[in-house]
């Protein structure tokens, strides 16, 4: 398995599932391709292409939620930022992923109101 | 040697379709028009690929999901592990370690393919042509 094919391959699919979510990936063309080698590593390591950037806790319920592209599972949390958490996908009207930064879960439901405090 | 195998009419875009040629079983793929032979098996497990789906360029094997570009025959993927309940009984989770222990050491191999052409409505696959890598990971 050569790691640059498997890439582009797994480039083909996460296309057709971020795109009608409203997602596009970064133009970032570094990121990118440095956020799916990690990917491919993983893959290769665990079976399935895990966000390189959230941790996996062990119970397959939760890890599954960080598979990518995880965008279902952090739908409201991603579009408040307009990215995803590692920056791999951006939402399609954007240009740039650097002007966009990571906001913890937290704090994204204490700006939003979601839990009182 | 060029033998046919096929017409074109049984081969719609993203369909695949079990062949006989001589002693080879070949899988055709039709990707958005284009006609592509290659081994009918898996080259991790030995499923038949036509059982499996075709998007784009990338078959993907119905037993364990591993992918192969039908442009080169290159296995793309390590098997994708099955969903498997928790807690599982005692007697099934040992049966799983029993059969992970005969599996985890299979390898991976780049599958072989084909030359194929069109000729008026039939497909032909060169037979004499197959081409592989014999790479494993």
């Amino acid at each position: 398995m050569e790691v640059e094919s498997r890439k582009k391959a797994l480039h083909y699919f996460f296309e057709k599932v971020v795109g009608p979510m409203g997602y596009k990936f970064a133009p970032d063309a570094e990121l990118v391709d440095f956020l799916l080698t990690q990917e491919v590593e993983l893959e290769r390591k665990l079976g399935s292409p895990f966000c390189p950037c959230q941790a996996r806790v062990g119970r397959r319920a939760d890890d599954m939620r960080v598979v990518c592209p995880c965008i279902p599972f952090h739908r409201e949390h991603y579009d408040y930022m307009k990215r995803c958490w590692c920056g791999l996908y951006v939402l399609k009207d954007e240009t740039s992923v650097e002007d966009l930064p990571q906001i913890p879960y937290s704090e994204f439901l204490r700006r939003t109101g979601k839990i009182v405090r | 040697m060029f033998v046919e195998v096929a017409k074109v009419q049984d081969l719609l875009p993203g369909g695949m379709k079990m062949v006989k040629a001589g002693s080879d079983e070949i899988v055709l793929c039709n990707s958005a028009g284009n006609i592509y032979a290659l081994d009918r098996r898996c080259g991790h497990m030995n499923s038949g690929l036509e059982w499996g789906s075709l998007d784009g360029d990338i078959l993907t094997c119905p037993f364990h999901h591993v992918q192969f570009d039908i442009t080169t025959g290159e296995a793309l993927n390590v098997p994708i592990p099955d969903y498997v309940p928790d807690p599982l009984p005692e007697n099934w989770s040992r049966f799983l370690n029993y059969q992970d222990n005969l599996t985890r050491h299979i390898s991976i191999c780049d599958i072989g393919t084909y030359t194929t052409k069109i000729e008026g409505d039939r497909i032909m696959v060169d037979i004499d042509s197959r081409k592989s890598s014999h790479k494993c990971f």
